[in-house]
């Protein structure tokens, strides 16, 4: 259980203006930014080695999917969550029922999402 | 002479006697055997398979030449295909045009017990009988009318006593009709009652039939310019009859074995216990089966077939819990199936495209209203950006959303600042980007654009920018790469600023991450440089 303060949230986001949003409101709230990750290899080798406590996943980076990404988190037993524009129907199967970041969001949102996140993390 | 001399003239009398009279009992029976091979010919004619008319022809003649009459005729009735009922007349001995210009015969006194069947009527001279002449306009026969003293008519009815229509001779000469005339007569109009019967029967069976090759012809080509298949299924003994389009539906040719096990087994796993039921529902209750479902076609491939049925005889009642037949339609509906698919994806897709828009959008407004210094200036600037972000999308709307051109996204970011006016580019070469490129190259040229109309090379007349590129081909180490430079000159000098704003900080960090790329900004004193080193495969399309 840990507090939304100097959480270490990776963030895997290939557009640009997105994850400066995103950058900008883990900020405010009080979190350390790790990445952000624009491609699936870079975010593979921070999810598998980098020194965080939660992440978030932009489901689709650059036609490809996350997924691999949220397999080696889930692996080290960090907690996650998908940020998606089509919400949870964007997801497979092994995957329904992950924490959803539906797009466009609040920051309130991201709060709610960060601190379920946070309560799992060790 | 004596009594001897007697005798003999006797005897040779006699002998002349006899041989007379062999010779007219000779001569009675030629003319006997002569009458009835006329009436077998005259049998077999009327018996032949022939059309109604040729029937007909065949009765009056073989009346006409049984009894010596002059002329013969035969008023028939027939109900044409809108239940009209009108009369028909053949004729022997005089040209058709001998009854051309007269009404039908009526029910007149002389004609009634004809028509309505009641019996013969035989008069040696029809002139002199009392039943003649007793009816207005003509009160007899009317001028011209074919001169007849000796008359028979007879009626020709079925056996169940509906009359078909009257058989009438005549002669100009009076009494040349006897009793033998009369019974011939209604023997012919006995067989001539049956040979028409059958001849009817024959042609409303042919006509029938005609019809039904119509039908079937109209049907098959309807289904065939539908590309609609039929279909036909014995529920109990599952004989399954396809046509050729049907079969097509499946894979299968016209010659190749296709029975209903066949059928089942070109169904998807997936789709087949659906089918099953679904046919089993329609079979029990005997309503409707449609349903579609995806085919396995035996070159591999996969399609969609739209199957609809009902029980073959829509009235015919429930057997042992079930229809006995089922008939039906199939149609490939392939590509209606895939446009459904892609029509699918493209909204799932029109919808990703739109969520993510709006978020970009939100991260503009955030980040102008995080350097504006009050609401005017937000909005000057959150306006530009936003339509910034709007003319990358109609370059790449206007490319299908595939790709867009980096001379146009130049073109258009710039368009707002002076265009090509201030702008040294090369516009003879071009590259294309994929969309993420074309919206981060699109917004960071707007960010530069801005710059230099505010502070840079753009905010003085004498000001130009120049836009250079080139790609380098890989090499050992590194990938293919766009070598992309900005350089003002012209301006006033520009000193780095104190605050990195959101052009900077989108530029050197979004736009080189995003395209896995580098960008440094050189605060020159002759103006302002950005040059941008970016992987090509994250730019092409």
């Amino acid at each position: 259980m840990k507090t939304l303060a100097a959480l270490k949230v990776l963030v895997v986001e290939d557009e640009a203006l997105v994850s400066m949003l995103v950058e900008d409101m883990l900020g405010d709230l009080g979190c350390e930014v790790v990445g952000p990750a624009a491609e699936i290899e870079e975010a593979l080798r921070l999810a598998g080695s980098a020194e965080i406590d939660a992440a978030l996943l932009d489901v689709n980076l650059g036609g490809r999917p996350i997924f691999p990404v949220a397999d080696a988190l889930k692996a080290r037993g960090v907690p996650f969550a998908f940020a998606s524009g089509y919400g949870e129907a964007g997801l497979t199967e092994p995957h329904k029922g992950s924490a959803v970041l539906q797009k466009p969001f609040r920051e309130a949102d991201l709060r709610r999402v960060l601190e379920g996140l946070a309560a799992q993390a060790v | 002479m004596t009594v001897l001399e007697a005798d003999a003239r006797a005897a040779t009398e006699e002998i002349f006697d006899l041989r007379r009279r062999l010779a007219e009992a000779q001569q009675a029976h030629a003319e006997e055997v002569r009458r009835n091979q006329a009436f077998s010919r005259i049998a077999a004619a009327i018996g032949a398979h022939q059309s109604l008319s040729e029937t007909v022809q065949a009765v009056i003649d073989g009346g006409v030449e049984l009894i010596g009459a002059q002329f013969g005729a035969f008023f028939y009735n027939v109900i044409d295909r809108t239940g009209e009922s009108y009369m028909l007349y053949g004729l022997a001995g005089a040209p058709d045009e001998a009854f051309a210009n007269f009404p039908m015969p009526r029910k007149t006194a002389i004609f009634a017990p004809t028509f309505e069947g009641t019996g013969v009527v035989r008069s040696d001279d029809v002139l002199a009988d009392p039943r003649y002449g007793k009816n207005a306009p003509n009160q007899g026969m009317p001028e011209g009318h074919l001169p007849v003293r000796s008359y028979l008519a007879a009626p020709v009815k079925t056996a169940d006593g509906l009359v078909l229509g009257g058989l009438f001779f005549g002669h100009r000469e009076p009494a040349r009709f006897d009793s033998r005339a009369e019974t011939v007569i209604v023997g012919l109009a006995a067989q001539a009652a049956v040979a028409i019967e059958r001849s009817r029967a024959s042609e409303a069976g042919d006509r029938e039939l005609t019809e039904r090759r119509r039908a079937e012809e109209r049907l098959k080509f309807a289904l065939d310019s539908g590309r609609l298949g039929s279909w036909e299924l014995d529920v109990e003994t599952r004989a399954y009859d396809a046509s050729d389009i049907c079969r097509s539906n499946y894979g299968r040719g016209p010659d190749q074995d296709f029975g209903f096990d066949d059928l089942v087994a070109t169904i998807h796993a997936s789709d087949r216990d659906r089918m099953l039921a679904a046919m089993d529902e329609a079979i029990r209750t005997g309503g409707e089966y449609d349903i579609e479902y995806r085919v396995v076609i035996p070159s591999g491939e996969t399609r969609w077939v739209h199957a609809r049925g009902r029980a073959a005889v829509r009235d015919e009642p429930l057997i042992g819990g079930g229809v006995r037949r089922m008939a039906g339609v199939s149609l490939d509906v392939t590509e209606r199936k895939r446009a459904e698919e892609r029509q699918r994806l493209l909204l799932n897709e029109l919808n990703h495209r739109v969520k993510n828009t709006l978020v970009t959008v939100q991260s503009m407004a955030a980040q102008t209203l995080r350097a504006a210094s009050d609401l005017p200036a937000f909005r000057e600037a959150f306006e530009a950006r936003l339509i910034a972000l709007s003319q990358t999308h109609n370059l790449l709307t206007e490319q299908n959303w595939e790709s867009a051109s980096l001379r146009e996204i130049v073109d258009a970011e710039l368009e707002a600042f002076g265009g090509r006016e201030r702008l040294d580019f090369d516009y003879t070469r071009d590259l294309r980007l994929n969309p993420k490129a074309t919206v981060a190259v699109g917004m960071a040229v707007h960010e530069l654009a801005t710059n230099a109309a505010k502070y840079g090379a753009l905010s003085t007349p004498g000001g130009r920018v120049a836009v250079s590129w080139s790609t380098e081909p890989a090499s050992p180490g590194t990938s293919a790469r766009l070598r992309l430079r900005w350089t003002e000159s012209g301006g006033p000098p520009v000193p780095p600023p104190t605050r990195r704003g959101f052009g900077a900080r989108l530029l050197e960090k979004g736009l080189a991450g995003e395209l896995s790329g580098e960008v440094r900004l050189a605060y020159d004193q002759s103006g302002l440089v950005c040059a941008m080193t970016l992987p090509l495969a994250a730019l092409e399309p």
